[in-house]
């Protein structure tokens, strides 16, 4: 019987159609060719709810479909495409293919009503965006993972610079390509160790590289080269290599700083990046192969310090920007910074649970965004707005509830999933890993910045007074940029429901869906409960028997505490700048803690010299030596061709001096005249 | 069920090489039949016929196995004079494709001149002595045929005979033949002085135990290299090569450089594999085999040198030949008792075979220039593929391939051949190869440059196409093309045939 899985492959190759169909024949569209992208992301949408619905009835796939490198013979590496379709993976195909639509939608109005030129090539990059992103979630192996996660960077980096007749974009767009570059490097450093170590690189089924590591340090596995290291130190760094692609993609500290100059991008753009797509494919990538990492409690503590540093780090940041994209970005930073934490602490589910919220709800605010800047005519700054509350109330209250999602206020999406991930790093940090503790406290300060920013952003956007005349009178939006945010705004408040421990432990009625969906499936090898189990014996995590509503309630407190600060602050109708209040930590954080200063530095005094250096040698040691040759040997054929003098008796002459000396020679040597 | 061909009488075995005889006779009774009117077309047809059924006939014993390990072994004739195998098929394949673009290409190039007849029996004449050598079973028959070869392929150098390049190129080219035939026979006198037979098999159990005459049978054994370094052009041998290459009819460079000289390396490596066997001359102190390491070395190296300083098209080819007789050379260096070296010996003729290709290509292309009347220096060249672009993207794939850059048959022959070298232990010949080669690809890109980057100088006046040419230019084009999906069969019935001859 033909199933969904047969179907799969054209989850992926729908939207690289698109692209095709965009480019070659974008110009005579109507649209520039925005409905082939929304029929296509539509029809990969329902596959890929098809698919949902298959792996729901305990179904997975796991398929080999196309081997494009063989090596001769049995014992070989084979370098493969497949497709890997569980419940993440499933529940990941529709996060994606749901905001993608949604964004193409919602492109109609950004880019076509307000009149941009070059749509074909903007819906082609959404296209192959949308593609690369999808091939990378059913991505069965690293290697295939690998390749799509950099089709994902190569079209960020052309969506990024879309603009790129202006000064900003193509050098945000560089930015971009370039930091991230710097991780991936590592990234396929790693990939080529795994093989390397492995022979494999499928994340599961038989032989499947994390099942092989698993035994290996469980003492039963054939044979791992580990290049004369322990397996565990092997493993913890093959596991650290791979996390430096991780961290440039989901721009953890200190590889975020590419995120909020990507801000120049078109907005569309920067929802599905943030949301769905680029950002999000570095912590999917930790999720897809948690089955390694939770063998490794070093590597599971450095993500989880990361992820928690960077959500303090990046949520002060937010607090002083002035542009309201700038703000979004930040708290992308931040957010994602709680999904590594999650990660860390060995929350697989909280960290898949805020993966999904995160995508629903900063995909809402992005979008929410995009329509403040269609009716501001393009101006970002938060002081020239005000008072959009009235004049834009699909768009207030959408953006309000992807707001109180963000701040995770009860009951909207963020709180459960926020809290969740939260929950996970305090019972195992108490569990006997203190270093989880650090990474809960930073978690939870962040929490109160993430009240403020995002409240603050709120307040100067939608409240008070309007601060400029087009904040007066802005320009209107139609049904296709409110239609996604109404969807968006609807699943930003209600998503978080497949997930409410906190209620089920006060009440005792069974409410954690997600828990559900992915501890079982017909893969154990990538449950939630078989990783569960790698953290109790391998990374000797332990819970302790804190209540989940209590460690809710903090955090919820704290959140709450952020928004009534801001409240105070900006919900006035004449709000002003209190930031100068803050003193030098206000240039600190507006200049982005000088990161950008120090890579800049590291460029300009280490890079730049050493890259001199080598420059030098090539100009003077290399080239010299093969200009060296070539005069010599231009030189030493002038002078061969001098024998050659047109005169037969020469000729005759040097033959047969030749001979004689061959003769003499050999005879010499050989002994035949003695 | 029975091979055909092993139910014909066993003279038929040297039928390829008859065939070649036949058609010179025939385009001589053509020609006295009817001598005063010139027919270009029918003439260039009967040759090209002659060839192309020489080269079936030779192709169908090669696949069929004619003479080769699987069938029964080498055919002998004549009291082991002439030997049919493997070697002396593959090399009249080798020998009959190029006498086929040849003939092809002659029809352009010797429109309204006279003794067109007597131009393509020589030609044939030649081809049947170059078929011969590669059969020769003894040394008697290696000299005959020799000169089979080189007697025709004098007057051919000189057939321009109002054109004082030609005519003084020729006859520099017979006295340095004369010399070295002189040389080779006085060689061919002292073996036989020392072993006491001129069959290459009597040669060689005799020849290991020579006793006090080691001194005669040594020098005999480095003349008879020289006579053979002579018709390889290898040094110091070489001299007459880039004078003939230049003042010849650019066909007849094309065919003396290809063909010619794969015939030398066919008759060398008979005599050498078959008559001084390495494990028995080796341990009296002839090591025939460092010798012509040495020669291979100093041939490549010096051909490659002189070919970067040329301004001359076709001399600078003359020389990149002179350097590619050096490669070839390989397959007589890297050898040793006991060493791989029938894989050797195979690679070095799987590059004269798709050398043949690219090589007649380029002095082609060279004829077809001639042809237009456009120069003959680099500089003439520039922006020619404005104006013929077909035909120079022929020559960019000759250049490239004889380069020995990918995509191209070059590529995969000079890789086996280094590769082998390699696996023989000889590294350090291989290493020279490879070095010489990219200096190789400075005057060969210098070609293409001219011909595609550079701005024309002036206007070309090519006139209507010459369709002979044409053909026989691309034929070579997709002949080094495809030898590159054909090389593993090539190289694999190389090396089958040549490791016959160290058994």
């Amino acid at each position: 019987m033909v199933g969904a899985f047969d179907y799969a492959p054209a989850i992926v190759l729908l939207p690289f159609l698109s692209f095709l169909v965009a480019l070659a024949g974008g110009k005579y569209l109507p649209k520039g060719g925005a409905f082939g992208g929304i029929a296509a992301t539509a029809g990969s949408l329902v596959l890929s709810a098809w698919v949902f619905l298959t792996v729901s009835a305990g179904n997975a796939y796991n398929e080999t479909l196309y081997t494009w490198v063989a090596g001769a013979g049995e014992e070989t590496t084979r370098l493969t495409f497949g497709l890997l379709l569980d419940p993440l993976a499933a529940m990941m195909l529709l996060i994606v293919s749901l905001v993608a639509l949604l964004v193409h939608v919602f492109s109609l109005g950004y880019m076509n009503d307000e009149g941009e030129t070059g749509l074909p090539r903007y819906y082609a990059g959404l296209g192959l965006f949308t593609a690369s992103m999808l091939g990378f979630v059913v991505a069965d192996n690293l290697l295939m993972a690998f390749m799509f996660f950099e089709l994902v960077g190569l079209c960020s980096y052309l969506l990024i610079g879309f603009w790129f007749r202006d000064s900003g974009p193509p050098s945000a767009a560089k930015k971009a390509f370039l930091v991230t570059r710097f991780g991936d490097y590592f990234f396929l450093v790693g990939v080529v160790a795994v093989f390397a170590t492995f022979g494999t690189a499928k994340f599961a089924g038989e032989g499947a590289f994390p099942v092989i590591a698993e035994e290996a340090l469980a003492g039963s596995a054939a044979e791992v080269t580990t290049f004369g290291f322990a397996p565990e130190t092997w493993f913890t760094i093959l596991g650290l290599l791979i996390l430096g692609g991780v961290i440039g993609k989901s721009a953890q500290f200190p590889l975020h700083t590419w995120l909020p100059d990507a801000m120049e991008g078109p907005t569309p753009v920067s929802a599905l990046i943030h949301a769905a797509t680029m950002v999000a494919a570095g912590v999917y990538l930790v999720a897809r192969m948690y089955g390694f990492y939770a063998l490794s409690p070093t590597a599971l503590g450095i993500i989880a310090l990361v992820g928690g540093f960077t959500a303090l780090f990046a949520a002060t940041m937010g607090v002083v920007k002035r542009e309201i994209k700038q703000v979004l970005a930040y708290s992308t930073i931040s957010q994602y910074g709680y999904m590594m934490l999650g990660l860390g602490a060995g929350g697989y589910v909280a960290a898949s649970f805020h993966l999904l919220t995160h995508a629903f709800f900063k995909a809402l605010l992005f979008l929410g965004a995009g329509a403040v800047i269609i009716a501001m005519h393009h101006d970002e700054d938060m002081w020239n707005m005000g008072g959009l509350k009235e004049r834009m109330p699909v768009t207030y209250y959408t953006f309000l509830s992807g707001s109180l999602a963000l701040a995770g206020i009860v009951p909207f999406a963020g709180f459960w999933s926020k809290d969740e991930v939260l929950y996970e790093a305090l019972v195992h940090g108490l569990g006997g890993s203190p270093l989880l503790l650090a990474g809960y406290a930073m978690g939870l300060v962040a929490v109160f910045f993430t009240g403020f920013y995002t409240f603050r952003m709120v307040f100067l956007t939608f409240h008070g007074e309007p601060r400029t005349e087009v904040a007066r009178d802005p320009h209107g939006v139609r049904w296709n940029v409110k239609g996604p945010l109404v969807v968006l705004g609807i699943l930003a408040a209600t998503i978080g429901f497949v997930n409410m421990v906190p209620v089920q432990d006060l009440t005792g009625i069974h409410l954690e869906f997600l828990h559900d969906w992915l501890a079982h499936g017909e893969l154990s090898a990538l449950t939630a409960e078989h990783y569960g189990e790698l953290l109790h014996d391998y990374a000797h995590y332990t819970s302790a028997d804190v209540a989940s509503y209590v460690a809710g309630a903090v955090s919820l407190a704290l959140a709450l505490a952020g928004a009534g600060l801001a409240h105070v602050l900006y919900n006035v109708p004449e709000p002003t700048e209190h930031t100068a209040k803050l003193g030098a930590v206000k240039d600190l954080w507006y200049n982005n803690y000088y990161q950008d200063e120090y890579q800049i530095w590291i460029a300009t005094s280490v890079v730049l010299p050493l890259s001199r250096l080598a420059d030098k040698f090539d100009q003077g040691v290399v080239d010299g030596v093969v200009n060296g040759v070539s005069s010599v040997s231009l030189f030493a054929g002038s002078r061969i061709r001098r024998i050659q003098t047109g005169v037969v008796s020469n000729y005759a002459a040097l033959l047969t001096l030749g001979l004689t000396a061959l003769l003499v020679v050999f005879g010499v040597l050989g002994g035949w005249f003695v | 069920m029975t091979p055909l061909q092993t139910q014909l009488p066993t003279w038929t075995a040297v039928a390829p090489t008859l065939l070649l005889g036949l058609t010179a006779l025939v385009l001589l009774l053509v020609d006295s039949i009817d001598p005063d009117s010139t027919r270009p077309g029918a003439l260039a047809g009967i040759a090209t016929l002659g060839s192309l059924a020489t080269l079936a006939v030779a192709g169908w014993f090669l696949l069929a196995g004619t003479g080769q390990t699987g069938s029964g072994g080498a055919i002998e004739l004549y009291g082991g004079s002439l030997v049919v195998d493997g070697l002396s098929l593959f090399f009249t394949v080798v020998v009959a494709s190029v006498v086929a673009m040849v003939s092809l290409a002659s029809y352009d190039y010797l429109r309204d001149r006279t003794y067109q007849a007597e131009f393509y029996s020589l030609v044939l004449l030649a081809a049947t002595g170059m078929s011969l050598m590669g059969s020769s079973g003894s040394l008697a028959t290696v000299f005959i045929s020799l000169e089979l070869a080189s007697l025709p392929s004098y007057a051919l150098v000189a057939f321009l005979k109002d054109n004082r390049g030609s005519v003084e190129a020729g006859l520099k080219y017979f006295l340095v033949g004369a010399v070295s035939s002189a040389v080779l026979t006085f060689g061919i006198s002292l073996v036989y002085a020392a072993t006491g037979s001129l069959l290459l098999a009597d040669v060689a159990s005799a020849v290991g135990s020579a006793g006090d005459l080691v001194g005669i049978a040594g020098v005999g054994i480095v003349m008879i290299a020289g006579g053979f370094a002579f018709k390889t052009a290898s040094v110091p041998f070489h001299f007459w090569a880039p004078e003939a290459y230049e003042g010849a009819p650019a066909p007849i460079s094309a065919f003396l450089s290809s063909a010619s000289k794969a015939a030398g390396f066919a008759v060398a490596f008979r005599v050498f594999a078959v008559g001084f066997p390495l494990d028995a001359v080796v341990p009296m102190g002839i090591d025939w085999s460092l010798l012509f390491a040495i020669l291979a070395v100093v041939t490549m190296t010096l051909g490659n040198f002189a070919a970067a300083t040329q301004e001359n098209v076709k001399r600078m080819l003359a020389y990149s030949s002179v350097g590619h007789a050096g490669y070839a050379l390989i397959g007589l260096a890297a050898l040793s008792g006991g060493g791989p070296n029938g894989n050797v010996m195979g690679a070095s003729m799987a590059h004269l075979l798709v050398y043949g290709f690219m090589n007649t290509g380029a002095f082609l292309f060279i004829a077809m220039v001639e042809h237009w009347e456009v120069g003959r220096t680099f500089e003439d060249y520039n922006g020619l593929a404005t104006r013929a672009p077909a035909a120079c993207l022929a020559m960019t794939v000759f250049m490239f391939s004889l380069a020995g850059l990918p995509p191209f048959g070059g590529f995969l022959s000079k890789y086996a051949l280094f590769y082998e070298a390699i696996q023989g232990g000889f590294w350090w010949l291989a290493a020279v190869g490879a070095i010489n080669s990219a200096l190789s690809l400075f005057y060969y890109s210098r070609v293409v440059k001219a011909m595609w980057i550079e701005d024309p100088t002036g206007e070309f006046d090519l006139g209507a196409t010459p369709v002979g040419l044409y053909a026989a230019v691309m034929v070579a084009a997709v002949g080094t093309l495809l030898l590159l999906p054909a090389f593993g069969p090539v190289v694999e019935t190389a090396q089958s045939a040549a490791t016959a001859l160290f058994a």
